[in-house]
Formats: structure tokens, sequence, C-alpha cells
């Protein structure tokens, strides 16, 4: 909703912490606040608990209730439960075309006669709706709300009014919520608010705790699901009066692509197809773009060279290679992947390629929803590990959180496309991706069997297959390169001339001195490397493009041989996460865990890299 | 204390997803399961008196693709979940 500085992915679950934005509405200047997609306020996983402590923290004046249209009817149970907060709430129809396509109609005059909350139709990915929605928001935000509240069974009701009468004032101003909700929350056992009620009135809590028995006991309900039945059937009959839907009869061109992609043998063949056509796409275009780009640059460079000397011309190199190693090398294979990994998000492709692999993933001790966190690991680690926020157990998020680091990111794969596949051709290439694979995938079997607990269950959604909107997918690019070229670009550029500084002073010696039992005793490679793997830390693409002026060559293949760049490209690959990575994992698991993962990278990088550079030494 | 899905599941063995066959329509009789397993299900619209339809397993022994009659949702459920839901199969018209 918020602009494009969110990202979206068509399913629930990828924003998984809320972002702020300003809006001008009829001249006054809003808050929006974007909260993670949840379909309960059960508080079961972290974006659902996100969303719930946002909504009750007593700071919203509105809530813009955006919910899929094409799925009304489970969406509904959301829309029922925040009208029980009692707080200003519009509703957004979203993808209101799509629930059209799928023969559902809506009758908004009713919707807002049986809820009190105005409806309007929104198509957020070409903007229909969207102004519609915040003047209506705007319009009522603050005032008194204006929904007429669920009304549950009599006996329900007056249980609820019997427990109002005795609701404690010390919980009126202590949290500042409606007392019915607080009451139906209690009466639902929630365990968050039964911990809280339950440290500011005890008593009341036992209280409500022996109603709740009573009611269950008196209709031999179970005593979790009283409240869960009814308003199952108030949205049911809710969705009855306000929708009609027509079935259609066969599979239209869409259902039938995800036919085929969803059966065993068409799905791997295509996502396989479309794994190979990304890669090879990227690698492709990026090494064109880098061809156009490379020879003017060069040119370039001869003539700054030539026209400075002493501490000018080292400040101009470092410069230069910096702001060349951006643009030359780095843009021209991060685009095209960029494009490709935001078409396969918006798509609805991920939930079907996790969909496929589950079973697969099981086998090491991951599952599908871990699919979805470690592709978008192939873009960047960082989004990828706040995307396992998804899932809903701590083992597998864990779990996750520690693979990505092993997935070559777009910074590695620059690494990869740049030195493997120019120097050592396509089947290298190839075989590097997937023994990035196989060693992601073995160390996720060795940790999970260190863990005691077994992997739970998997549920997830899996929505409809939509054409990405080109406008959609080039923003998304956009937004992603713009923090490339705000935030990578110039650490690359000051890196590079601070590395010119300190060849020109002699101080990468005693780095590389530091650095040599791993680089020349471990991995066979030159002294030389040790600074660019250090500097690899801060940024991966750094080692790459550090490394012709720490050769002091062009080409690489004239200093190392392919065995050495073969082992240099497996350890930038797997070594320590970078710091942006580091401090993610440190924000989203605990220092421990950032640790643990820059230890267990390290470790399975000198493995499989020295080990690689001891076969090299013995053929 | 409640009566969790283990005391069931020993007691008799019931009809669950996993035994419905591809394609075919089943209502959910019961879910078999602890009250958090209940609850995620729920969650998802996967519960008692639900009209939902088998739309194919996944390969490699993997999770199943179920589609949820009343709203049209399509929704994934491991094996191990899949177990815990009690149907019955409605008979082909």
């Amino acid at each position: 909703m918020a602009g494009f500085k969110v990202d979206t992915g068509n399913f629930a679950g990828t924003t998984v912490s809320f972002t702020e934005t300003k809006v001008l509405i009829g001249g006054r200047t809003a808050r929006l606040i974007d909260l993670p997609g949840t379909y309960s306020i059960s508080s079961h996983d972290i974006a659902e608990k996100v969303a719930r402590d946002y909504l009750l923290s007593g700071t919203v004046d509105v809530i813009i209730n955006v919910l899929d249209t094409s799925l009304l009817a489970r969406s509904l149970e959301l829309t029922i439960q925040l009208m029980e907060m009692n707080i200003p709430m519009v509703i957004g129809l979203n993808m209101f075309d799509e629930a059209q396509k799928k023969g559902i109609d809506i009758d908004l005059k009713k919707l807002k006669t049986l809820t009190g909350v105005e409806a309007v139709p929104v198509i957020a990915v070409d903007g229909t709706g969207v102004r519609e929605i915040f003047e209506a928001a705007a319009g009522i935000a603050r005032g008194e709300p204006k929904q007429i509240k669920p009304v549950y069974d009599r006996d329900v009701e007056e249980c609820i009014s019997t427990i109002a009468a005795l609701y404690p004032s010390s919980l009126k101003d202590g949290l500042k919520m409606d007392e019915r909700f607080v009451i139906i929350r209690l009466l639902e056992m929630d365990e968050e608010f039964e911990r809280t009620v339950g440290k500011m009135d005890k008593g009341f809590l036992e209280y409500v705790i022996k109603q709740r028995k009573q009611l269950a006991d008196i209709h031999n309900w179970p005593e979790a699901g009283v409240f869960a039945s009814h308003r199952h059937a108030i949205v049911f009959d809710l969705f009855e009066q306000i929708a009609t839907v027509k079935h259609r009869d066969g599979m239209d061109l869409r259902e039938r692509i995800d036919h085929f992609i969803i059966n065993p043998a068409g799905g791997f063949v295509a996502i396989l197809s479309l794994l190979f056509v990304m890669f090879y796409a990227s690698f492709s275009l990026g090494d064109l773009l880098s061809g156009m780009i490379e020879r003017p640059l060069d040119a370039l460079g001869q003539r700054l060279t030539n026209m400075t000397s002493g501490l000018a011309a080292v400040a101009v190199s470092g410069l230069y290679n910096g702001m060349t190693a951006g643009i030359g090398i780095v843009l021209p294979y991060l685009i095209p992947l960029l494009v490709l990994l935001a078409i396969l998000e918006d798509s609805g492709l991920l939930p079907r390629i996790a969909f496929m692999v589950d079973g697969i993933l099981h086998r090491f001790g991951l599952h599908g929803k871990s699919a979805v966190p470690l592709i978008l690991g192939y873009g960047c680690s960082v989004p990828a590990i706040m995307a396992a926020r998804g899932l809903e157990y701590e083992r597998d998020r864990i779990l996750t959180m520690l693979i990505i680091p092993f997935i070559a990111c777009s910074a590695r794969t620059v690494v990869i496309l740049a030195l493997a596949g120019k120097y050592l051709g396509a089947a290298y290439t190839t075989a590097i991706y997937f023994g990035n694979i196989a060693v992601a995938l073995c160390v996720s079997f060795l940790l999970s069997r260190l863990q005691v607990d077994m992997a739970p269950g998997i549920i997830m959604d899996v929505p409809p297959l939509r054409r990405p909107y080109l406008h959609l997918v080039a923003k998304k690019v956009w937004w992603r390169l713009r923090e490339f070229l705000t935030l990578a670009w110039p650490v690359i550029v000051i890196s590079s001339l601070a590395l010119a500084f300190i060849t020109h002073v002699g101080m990468d010696k005693p780095v590389n001195a530091v650095l040599s039992p791993i680089t020349s005793g471990i991995l066979n490679l030159p002294d030389q490397t040790g600074i660019t793997l250090f500097l690899g830390i801060f940024r991966k693409e750094l080692t790459l493009l550090m490394l012709n002026q720490a050769l002091h060559t062009s080409d690489v293949s004239s200093v190392l041989s392919h065995g050495q760049i073969l082992v240099l490209v497996v350890f930038t690959v797997l070594y320590i996460p970078c710091i942006a990575t580091i401090s993610t994992l440190w924000k989203e698991g605990g220092w421990k865990i950032a640790l643990y993962s820059m230890l267990l990278n390290t470790t399975v990088a000198l493995l499989v890299a020295g080990s690689l550079a001891h076969i090299m030494n013995i053929l | 204390m409640q009566k969790t899905s283990d005391t069931y599941n020993q007691e008799k063995n019931p009809f669950t997803l996993l035994e419905l066959k591809q394609g075919e329509t089943a209502v959910i009789k019961r879910i078999n399961g602890g009250r958090h397993m209940t609850a995620r299900m729920d969650g998802y619209g996967i519960r008692e008196g639900k009209r939902i339809r088998l739309i194919r397993t996944a390969p490699f022994h993997g999770p199943l693709l179920v589609e949820d009659l009343t709203s049209g949702a399509r929704i994934m459920i491991g094996r191990g979940m899949a177990k815990a839901v009690e149907v019955s199969p409605e008979k082909p018209s």
C-alpha cells in the first residue's frame, strides 16, 4: 500500500515487520503504518504478534483493513476480530478484479449495513481505489467506531456481561483496550492476554477462567473452541449475505499452467528450466552489458592515469577503480538477477516451488516453507533472513537462518560469474552452483541431526498465479538497485580508495601476513588475496573488485591457476557472511546465532575450499 | 487437561486426508490434534465441517495441496498435519 518502500510478495508473511510512511490526505499528513499480513490476531507466529501488538498499542487512529477479496470468506474472520478491537476501520477489498474473475460478486451496500464498515474496492497493482480508501479512512479517523460488533449466542453474551460487570478499573487504566475485546480474548484462552491480565489482577483472571469453564460445561463445548466456532458461523452467515459465487466449469489458461507446475513431472521440468533460464540470462546479459561498458571505461581510466602522478594518482586510481567496479562489474550482473527474482516473487511461483520441494527438503531437516527464504537468499541474505520470520517454529527459523548465508546471494553470484564464468567456463560455473546447494543441504542435514525435536508440520497458502506487472517489477528492481547504489556502492568506492592507499604505504602486508596461514597455508593461494578476502567481509563483491588491484593485473588468470581461481571462488561463496548479514542475524536471532553462523560458515568454507585446494595440488 | 491427538489416534484408525485420492471431495469430520495444531489449521480455514478437495500430493512424499471449497483458497498441508485431519469422502454424483 505504502508506495514501494515495502517489499511485496504474492503471499502473506513476506512483510514481517512494519514500515512507516507519511501520506498526504486532503491536505493533512498522516502516518501510515503497514503491518505484516496475517489471517488472525491469535499471536501464533511473529508476524501476527507484530501486527496485533501495534494495533493494541493505543496509537492507532484508524485501521485500513486490506483484505483479499478472492478469499473473502477467510479474510472476513480477521475483519470480525478487528471489529471487536473497537478502533475505527475501513475495509479495502483488494484483488477485486481477481474475485470477479473467480465469479465472486459482492454487495457493498449490504456489507456496510450489516457491519457498519465502509468498504472500498481496491486493485492495488494498478492503483484503483487507493485514493478512495485513504479518503474514507481520513474521514472516520479518531472518531467513534461505527462498526456493529458481532453478537454471539445469548449464553455467551450473558457470560460476557457478567464478567464485564466485574471488570477491574486497574485493567481499564492499565491496558487501555476495549473491555469487551479483552474479555473475549480471555474467553478464547488467549495465552498472552491471560499472562498480561494475570499479572495485573490475578483474582479477575481466575474469575474469568471459572466462568469460561462453566460456559463450556453447560453446552458441552470444548473450552477453547467456543468463540472460534461461533465466529465462523457469524462469518459464514455474513459471507452468504453479501457475496454470491458463481462456479465456473473447466480450467482457464492460468489454471492449466498452474496444473502443469504442480504436476510432479512437469513441475520439476518447469522449475529447473526456470532457474536455468534465470541464471543463464543474468550471466549472458551481464556479460553483454559489462562488455559494452568495459572499453570506454578502460579508455577513461587510461587517460586519468596519464593526467595525474604521485599521491593524487593513488587517490584517482582508487576512486576510479571503485566507481567503475560498481558500474562495470556489479550492475550488469545484478540487474538481470533482480528482475528475475522480482518476477518469481510477484507471480506466485515461490509457494509452488515450496510445495514441490518440501518432500526433498524434509530429508535434510528443512521443509517447504524454508524454500521461500532460501530462494530469496539468491537475491540477498538480509531480506531472506527476515523472511524466515514466516516460519512459525523456532527450530525451523534458526535452521533456515543458519543455512541462508550459505546460499550464493547476488553479490556472490557476481563473484562466481565474473571469475568462474569468465575464466573457467559454464560447466564449472554450473558445478559451483550445484555444489553450493549440496553444501547447504549437507550442513542443514548435519545441523538438524544435532537438534532433538522433529520438524513440525507445514501449512501455508498457495495463492493463485498472477501475471507479474511490469511497472511493479520495475519499481521493485529500482528500489533494490537504489539500495545498492546508495549503500553498497559508496562502501565499494571507499574501500577501493582505502585499499589504494593501504597498498601505497605497504599496509596490506601485515593483513596478508596474518591471513597467510589460511591463504597460502590451507587454500594454496597467493598471500595478496588475504586483503581481498578481508575486505569481502564488508561486501562480498569487494573480494572480486579488489582482486585486480591486489594482484596488479586485469587478467586474474595470468597470476592464478584455474585451480586457484576455483578455490578462491568456492571460499568466497562460503566463508563468513558479510557485515549486513551478520547484523541481521544478530537482530533476528541474537548474538549467539550471529557468532555461530560466522564460525559455521568459516569452518565449512575452510573444509570445502581447503580440501578442494588439496585435491588440486595432488592432481 | 484436554485430550490430545495421540489418545485419539491410538484408539481407532480414522480415515484421514492422507487416505483421500487425488481430485476427491470430502467433508472434515474432526481435527485430531492438540490445541495449537487445531488453532493453526483453523487460521487457514481447515476445520470441522469444511468441504475440501484434494488437488494433488507433492512428489517425494511431500505435502498435500487442498482446496477449501467455501473460500476457494488453496492450502498446502504437510503429511504430519494431514494425518490429524479426519474426513469423510463424498460419493461422486
